[in-house]
């Protein structure tokens, strides 16, 4: 890490030693920082609509007389970038599950690559099950 | 024909005498393509300045000593080749995330400390009696805790790790790693005794999964997934019935 600060102690009984501390633009000096921090900043913008989301589920339980989605070319453009941050979450989350998950099938463990593709497999059944419901709701 | 010439930047620091660590050039021969960073560190302290201060040994990517970032990435200095670079010059720093104690020398006490926090050694209830002959184990058996065993404490991982670099109290990628290694291992019946350690939240729960730790293992260890794993691990035994149980 690139060193920012000079801080130096010298207790008595130890030998003086530099401590150096983490830049703050530490995750611009690699690819691998960056997209990590890419990775996790899109679940900011995620939990922000999530709670938007609520508050109008809230106010859907009042009827239809209190509920007024909103329809502004701004919010559809935000609500796209949301999606496209949930989108590349989702594929960090589940391209990771094969390094997390560790199971075995008769004594030999299941391949990284199955438990990775089963996780993309459940999450698109899941996503078809869901929009079902939905467009089956509103029709 | 001219001779060819490398120039390296090493960090020098002096405790008696500077404030902060500063980089000097050396502009040395490159004789030999087989060169590595670690062969120029030699060189220069041979046949150039015989103050500059760094560890090694073996020379050979087994013990785990001649770490220290090169243009900066945590490398072993015996494993970094000069051809690989020239003709641009190199900059070599003592490893990230530590403190220095003089030139390219870090100050190990806080890994070793967490090294020993984890107990790694087989751990039993009770040893059976000498003649009772050894613990046998199948190739599978050895198979689950292999590659965690390869870890040579090289201290790459923590110095890769900015997770590391923001809090220093964290368990970090190579304990934790050893710390698998013995948890699955079939003679070991110590897990309760690391749990304490590995589970607290300065320990896997303080990863956030950046995963540089296992790219830059010299050894093909997998930290990052030893943290992870761990992770679920724990999870299960504190969410399912009797997942808590004595082993």
């Amino acid at each position: 890490m690139v060193k920012a600060g000079a801080e130096s102690s010298s207790p008595s009984s130890a030998p003086r030693v530099f401590k150096p501390q983490m830049a703050r633009g530490w995750w611009l000096r690699q690819r691998h920082y960056f997209l990590y921090i890419v990775r996790e900043f899109t679940a900011v913008p995620l939990a922000l609509w999530l709670l938007w989301l609520l508050y109008e589920i809230q106010r859907a339980s009042t009827g239809p007389k209190g509920y007024y989605p909103p329809s502004s070319p701004a919010f559809v453009v935000f609500s796209v970038i949301v999606l496209g941050f949930a989108l590349y979450h989702s594929y960090t989350f589940l391209s990771l599950a094969g390094v997390i998950i560790n199971i075995k099938l008769f004594d030999k463990p299941i391949p990284s690559r199955v438990i990775v593709l089963s996780q993309f497999a459940a999450w698109f059944v899941a996503s078809a099950v869901i929009a079902a419901v939905l467009i089956g709701f509103a029709r | 024909m001219a001779e060819k010439r490398i120039t390296l930047r090493t960090t020098r620091f002096d405790p008696d005498k500077d404030k902060a660590p500063r980089l000097q050039s050396y502009d040395i021969p490159f004789s030999d393509e087989s060169m590595v960073v670690l062969d120029a560190l030699n060189h220069i302290k041979s046949h150039v300045d015989g103050s500059l201060s760094y560890r090694w040994s073996c020379r050979m990517g087994i013990c785990g000593s001649c770490g220290m970032m090169v243009n900066g990435i945590p490398k072993l200095t015996c494993n970094a080749f000069l051809r690989d670079y020239w003709p641009r010059s190199i900059t070599v720093e003592p490893l990230s995330n530590f403190p220095i104690v003089r030139d390219l020398v870090i100050d190990m006490e806080d890994f070793m400390h967490k090294l020993k926090s984890i107990k790694p050694w087989i751990i039993r209830k009770q040893e059976y009696p000498l003649g009772a002959g050894e613990h046998r184990q199948t190739t599978d058996q050895i198979d689950e805790f292999r590659q965690f065993s390869e870890c040579i404490n090289c201290m790459l991982c923590y110095a890769a790790c900015p997770v590391y670099g923001l809090n220093n109290e964290f368990l970090g990628p190579a304990a934790t790693a050893l710390a698998r290694r013995y948890n699955l291992d079939s003679r070991d019946q110590g897990i309760k005794e690391r749990l304490p350690v590995i589970a607290d939240a300065e320990g896997v729960w303080e990863c956030s999964f950046v995963g540089e730790c296992s790219v830059v293992c010299p050894k093909g260890v997998d930290p990052a997934k030893a943290i992870q794993q761990t992770k679920l691990d724990t999870t299960m035994r504190f969410v399912l019935p009797y997942g808590n149980r004595e082993e």
